[in-house]
C-alpha cells in the first residue's frame, strides 16, 4: 500500500515539474522576451493552459496533503525549519496567480495590464526559485532538528545559503527550458523560430547550471551531492541524462514538435530520479539524523484509506483530464492524429 | 505581540479572508447554471448575457480561492506543526478526498469557461452543475476536518500517544453533519444575499434594469430558502453543542450559573470580571429550551468548568448574538421576498423594496464570519477539543507578527483589487448592449 502512496507522491512531483513548471517558464519566457515576443507568448499560453491552469496548480496541494497525511514527521520538520521560504513561495503563488486572472479578466484592457504582466512575469521567476531553494535546503544536510541555537542557523541558514540558490536558479531553468519547448510545438509561423531559438539557449542554460550546482556541491561537501556522485545508479542516470542531450538537442533544432517533447519530458523524468535515487528511503537529510521515509511514515490502516482514496481520485481526475485536453485541442499535436 | 497570539490571529485573518472566496465560489456556479438553463429554455439573450458574466465572476473567485486555499493548506503546518504532525494523518482523509473534489471542479470549470460553441450544449450545462456540486462537496469536507477539531474521534488517546487510526471514523466525527448542514446554508444565504443586493443596487441605478431584476431574483430565491431554513439547522446544532461542548454553549449564552430553567439572553454587555450579564432581555426558560428541548432542563454554567478551560466569554457571547439576531432578520427578509413576489408584485417597483436588499447585501457574510468566531473562539483553548491545546501545537519560530503583518497587507490589497475588479465587470455589463442571437 505504501507504494501506491509513494507512486501517486512521485507522479504528482512529475506532473507539477512538467506543468506547472511549464507554466512558470512561460512567465520566465516573457520576462526575457522583446515587446512583440512577449504578446505572443501571452497569447500562445492563454490559449494552450487557459482550461488547465487552475488544474495544473492543483498537484503542488496533491502533494503537500500526501506527504502530511502519510508523512507527517517530514511534514513537520519542512513547514518548522523552511517556514520562512515556504511563505515566500505562497507569496509568489498568490501574486502569481491572481495576475494571471486579472490580465484575462480584466473587463477594460487599459494601462493597469501593465502592472498585471509585470507582476505575473516577476512572480514566475520568483516562485520556482524559492521552490529550488526549498528542495535544496531539504537535502543538503543543512537544517538542523534541535532547537537550541540562534535564530539563523535554525530559520535561515538551512536555505540561505549558495547551494539551496543554485537548486533554485537550476528548477528555474528547467522551467524556462519546458515552457520553451512546449511552445515550439503550439506557436505559429511567426512564433515557431523563436521558440526554437529559445528552447536551444534554455537547454544550454540547464546543462550550465546543473553543471555548476554539482561542482559547487562537491566541492562544498554537501552530502546529497556527495551520495548523488558515489551512487552507481545515480551516476549511470547523469551519464544516460547528458546522451539523451543530443537527441533532444537535434530534435529542438530540427523543430521536431513530437519528439523534443518526449526527450523534454525524459530529461526531467531522469532529474528527478537523480534527484531521488541517491538517499532513497532517506528523503530528508538533516544535521543530526535522516529521515527513512519507510520508518517515519503514518500507521498502517491511515495508509490503506489513504491509498484507496488516491486510486479512486485518480481514475476519475485523470481521464477527465485527459478529455479536457482533447476536447479543446489544446495540445496541437493530438490534432494531428 | 506574542507568537501564540500572532499566530491565532494570522490563522483567523486568512480563514475569515478565504471563507469568503469559498463560499462564493460554492455558490455563484448554481446561480449561473440556473441562468444558463433559462437562456436555453427561452432563448432569451439577457439570460446569456447574465451567465457569461456571471461566469467571470466565477472564474476570478475560483482562482483567489484556490490561492488563498494553497496558502491555508500550507498554513495548517507552517503555524500548527505539533497539530499537524498528530492530526494531519487522522484528518487527513477529508482533506485527500477534497483535493480530489477541487481537481474534479478545476477540470469541470475548464470545460465550462472555454466550452462555448465547443462541446454539446447540454454536456456544457452539466459541466456547471458539476462545478457547483464538486465545490459544495469540498466544502463540506472541509467542515468535516474543523468537525473532527470539535468532536476528534477515530483514535484512542493513550499516553499522549494516538493509536488505533480509524480515519474514516474520524472524517464521519459526531460534528460533521450539523456543521456541514449549517455551513452550507450559511454560504448559500451569504452569497445569495450578497449578490441580490448587489444587482439590487444596479436596479435602484436603473441601468440595464431587466438584467439585474433577472439575476437578483435568481441570487434572491436561493438567498431566502437558505435563510428560513438556517434557524431549524442551528438550532440542531445548539443541541449538539449542549451536548458535547457544554463549556462552548456556556460561553455562547453567558451564562454563568449552573441552574435549572435558564432564561435566554438578548444583547448584554458581559462583565467578565463580575462574571455577570447587564442590561439584557431575558426570555424565561427558552435557554433549556433551545439546548435540550425541555423548559426545566439544568444548564450548566461557567463557573463548574476549570477556570483554564474557559474561551473569551465576551467574543462568543457577542458573536452568537451577531450571528442569530442577523439569522432572524434574513428569515424574515427571505419571507418577505417571496410574500412581495407571490401576492405583491407592484411592491416591487418601489424603491424601499430594492434599499432594504441593498442594506443587507453584507449582512449574510458579516453572520457567517461571527458564525466561525463562536465555533473556533468558543473551542479555545483547545486546538483539539479536551486532548490538544492550542499553546503547545503553535510554531517555535518566533516572529509569526511579521508573517501576519505581510498577510494582512496583502490580502487587504488583494481585496480592494478584486472588489475594482468586479466594479469594471459591471461598469462594462451595464455599458454593452444584449446582442440578439
Ligand atoms: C449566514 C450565516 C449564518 C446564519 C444566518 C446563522 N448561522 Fe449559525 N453558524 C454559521 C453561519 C450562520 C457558520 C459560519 O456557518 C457556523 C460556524 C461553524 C459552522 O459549522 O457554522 C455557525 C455556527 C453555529 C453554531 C455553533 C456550531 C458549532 O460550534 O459546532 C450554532 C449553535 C449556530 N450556528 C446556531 C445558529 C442559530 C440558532 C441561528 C439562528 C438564526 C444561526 N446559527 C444563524
Ligand atoms: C483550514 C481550512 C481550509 C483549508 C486548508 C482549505 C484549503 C483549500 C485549498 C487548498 C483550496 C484550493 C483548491 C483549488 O485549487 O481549487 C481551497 C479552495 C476552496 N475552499 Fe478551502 N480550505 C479551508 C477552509 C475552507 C472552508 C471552511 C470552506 C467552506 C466551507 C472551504 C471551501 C473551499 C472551496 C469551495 C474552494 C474552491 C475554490 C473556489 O471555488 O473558489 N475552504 N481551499
Ligand atoms: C473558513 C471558515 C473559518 C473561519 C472564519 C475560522 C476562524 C478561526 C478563528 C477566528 C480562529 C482563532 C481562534 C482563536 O485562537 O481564538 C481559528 C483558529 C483555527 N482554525 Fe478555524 N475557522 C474556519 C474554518 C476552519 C477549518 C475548516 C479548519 C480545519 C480544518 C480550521 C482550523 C483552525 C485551526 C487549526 C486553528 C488554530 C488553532 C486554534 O486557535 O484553535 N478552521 N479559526
Amino acid at each position: 500500500m505504501i507504494f501506491i502512496v509513494l507512486f501517486f507522491l512521485a507522479f504528482s512531483l512529475l506532473l507539477y515539474v512538467l506543468l506547472g513548471g511549464a507554466d512558470f517558464g512561460a512567465g520566465i519566457l516573457e520576462l526575457f522576451s522583446s515587446k512583440t515576443n512577449q504578446d505572443i507568448t501571452k497569447k500562445t499560453i492563454y490559449r494552450v493552459m487557459g482550461p488547465v491552469w487552475e488544474a495544473n496548480h492543483i498537484w503542488i496541494i496533491i502533494l503537500i496533503v500526501i506527504l502530511w497525511i502519510a508523512f507527517p514527521a517530514y511534514y513537520k520538520v519542512m513547514v518548522t525549519s523552511l517556514h520562512i521560504p515556504i511563505t515566500l513561495m505562497l507569496l509568489g503563488i498568490t501574486l502569481r496567480g491572481v495576475a494571471f486572472v486579472f490580465r484575462h479578466y480584466d473587463a477594460y484592457e487599459d494601462k493597469s495590464q501593465y502592472v498585471y504582466n509585470w507582476l505575473f512575469r516577476v512572480s514566475s521567476l520568483i516562485t520556482p526559485i524559492f521552490l529550488g531553494m526549498i528542495f535544496g535546503a531539504m537535502v543538503s544536510g543543512e537544517i538542523s532538528t534541535k532547537n537550541t541555537t540562534s535564530f539563523y542557523t535554525v530559520f535561515m541558514a538551512p536555505w540561505l545559503n549558495v547551494f539551496s540558490f543554485l537548486v533554485g536558479l537550476f528548477f528555474a531553468s528547467l522551467c524556462t527550458f519546458l515552457s520553451a519547448v512546449l511552445l515550439i510545438g503550439e506557436a505559429d509561423e511567426e512564433g515557431y523560430p523563436v521558440y526554437v531559438r529559445k528552447a536551444t539557449i534554455a537547454t544550454v542554460v540547464v546543462v550550465i547550471l546543473g553543471f555548476i550546482t554539482i561542482s559547487y556541491g562537491y566541492f562544498s561537501n554537501i552530502l546529497f551531492i556527495k551520495g548523488m556522485l558515489n551512487n552507481t545508479l545515480s551516476l549511470f542516470l547523469i551519464f544516460l541524462s547528458a546522451l539523451c542531450l543530443f537527441p533532444l538537442w537535434f530534435f529542438i533544432r530540427k523543430g521536431n514538435r513530437i519528439n523534443s517533447r518526449i526527450f523534454a519530458g525524459l530529461q526531467v523524468i531522469l532529474i528527478i530520479s537523480v534527484a531521488i535515487v541517491p538517499h532513497f528511503p532517506n528523503l530528508l537529510i538533516t544535521k543530526e539524523t535522516s529521515l527513512n521515509i519507510f520508518e517515519n511514515s503514518a500507521p498502517e490502516s491511515v495508509i490503506r484509506v489513504l491509498a484507496i482514496s488516491l486510486l479512486i481520485g485518480g481514475s476519475i481526475i485523470l481521464p477527465g483530464l485527459f478529455h479536457l485536453l482533447k476536447s479543446f485541442k489544446l495540445i496541437k499535436i493530438l490534432e494531428k492524429e | 505581540m506574542e507568537n501564540l497570539d500572532a499566530a491565532r490571529l494570522q490563522m483567523a485573518f486568512t480563514l475569515i479572508f478565504h471563507i469568503v472566496f469559498a463560499c462564493i465560489g460554492m455558490v455563484m456556479p448554481f446561480f449561473m447554471v440556473v441562468s444558463h438553463k433559462k437562456w436555453l429554455n427561452t432563448g432569451n439573450p439577457i439570460y446569456l448575457k447574465l451567465t457569461k458574466s456571471w461566469q467571470k465572476g466565477v472564474a476570478i473567485f475560483f482562482v483567489t480561492g484556490a490561492v488563498s486555499g494553497t496558502a491555508l493548506s500550507f498554513e495548517l503546518g507552517l503555524l500548527w506543526p505539533e497539530f499537524m504532525e498528530h492530526a494531519g494523518p487522522i484528518i487527513g482523509m477529508p482533506f485527500s478526498l477534497e483535493g480530489a473534489a477541487f481537481f474534479v471542479e478545476a477540470i469541470a470549470l475548464g470545460f465550462y469557461l472555454y466550452g462555448w460553441d465547443k462541446i454539446s450544449p447540454k454536456f456544457h450545462w452539466f459541466t456547471g452543475i458539476i462545478v457547483g456540486v464538486a465545490g459544495v462537496a469540498s466544502g463540506i469536507l472541509v467542515v468535516s476536518a474543523n468537525g473532527w477539531m470539535n468532536a476528534p474521534s477515530g483514535f484512542d488517546y493513550v499516553d499522549g500517544q494516538f493509536l488505533n487510526i480509524d480515519p474514516i471514523k474520524a472524517l464521519l466525527n459526531p460534528a460533521w453533519f450539523t456543521q456541514a448542514l449549517h455551513m452550507t446554508l450559511a454560504a448559500f444565504t451569504a452569497t445569495g444575499f450578497a449578490v441580490a443586493g448587489i444587482h439590487a443596487y444596479q436596479v435602484l441605478k436603473g441601468k440595464q434594469k431587466e438584467l439585474h431584476k433577472k439575476a437578483f431574483k435568481i441570487a434572491i430565491t436561493f438567498g431566502a430558502i437558505a435563510a428560513i431554513l438556517q434557524p431549524i439547522s442551528g438550532d440542531i446544532s445548539a443541541k449538539d453543542i449542549a451536548k458535547r461542548q457544554p463549556v462552548k454553549l456556556a460561553a455562547m449564552e453567558a451564562h454563568y450559573e449552573t441552574s435549572k430553567g435558564v432564561p435566554l439572553y438578548i444583547g448584554g454587555i458581559v462583565d467578565t470580571e463580575k462574571k455577570e450579564v447587564n442590561y439584557k432581555i431575558e426570555i424565561p426558560n427558552a435557554l433549556s429550551f433551545l439546548a435540550f428541548g425541555d423548559f426545566n432542563a439544568e444548564v450548566k454554567g461557567l463557573n463548574d468548568f476549570p477556570e483554564d478551560e474557559i474561551p473569551n466569554v465576551a467574543m462568543v457571547h457577542y458573536a452568537f448574538q451577531i450571528m442569530v439576531g442577523i439569522g432572524g432578520i434574513l428569515m424574515l427578509a427571505g419571507l418577505f421576498f417571496f410574500f412581495t413576489n407571490k401576492k405583491r408584485k407592484q411592491w416591487m417597483r418601489k424603491n424601499f423594496f430594492w434599499k432594504l436588499f441593498v442594506f443587507l447585501t453584507p449582512a449574510g457574510f458579516i453572520a457567517l464570519e461571527a458564525g466561525w468566531i463562536v465555533t473556533e473562539v468558543g473551542r479555545q483553548p483547545w486546538i483539539i477539543h479536551k486532548i490538544m491545546r492550542t499553546k503547545d501545537a503553535v510554531t517555535p519560530m518566533p516572529g509569526i507578527v511579521f508573517s501576519f503583518y505581510l498577510y494582512v497587507f496583502v490580502y487587504t490589497v488583494l481585496t480592494v483589487a478584486v472588489a475594482w475588479l468586479l466594479a469594471r465587470q459591471i461598469k462594462s455589463l451595464n455599458n454593452s448592449p444584449i446582442q440578439n442571437v
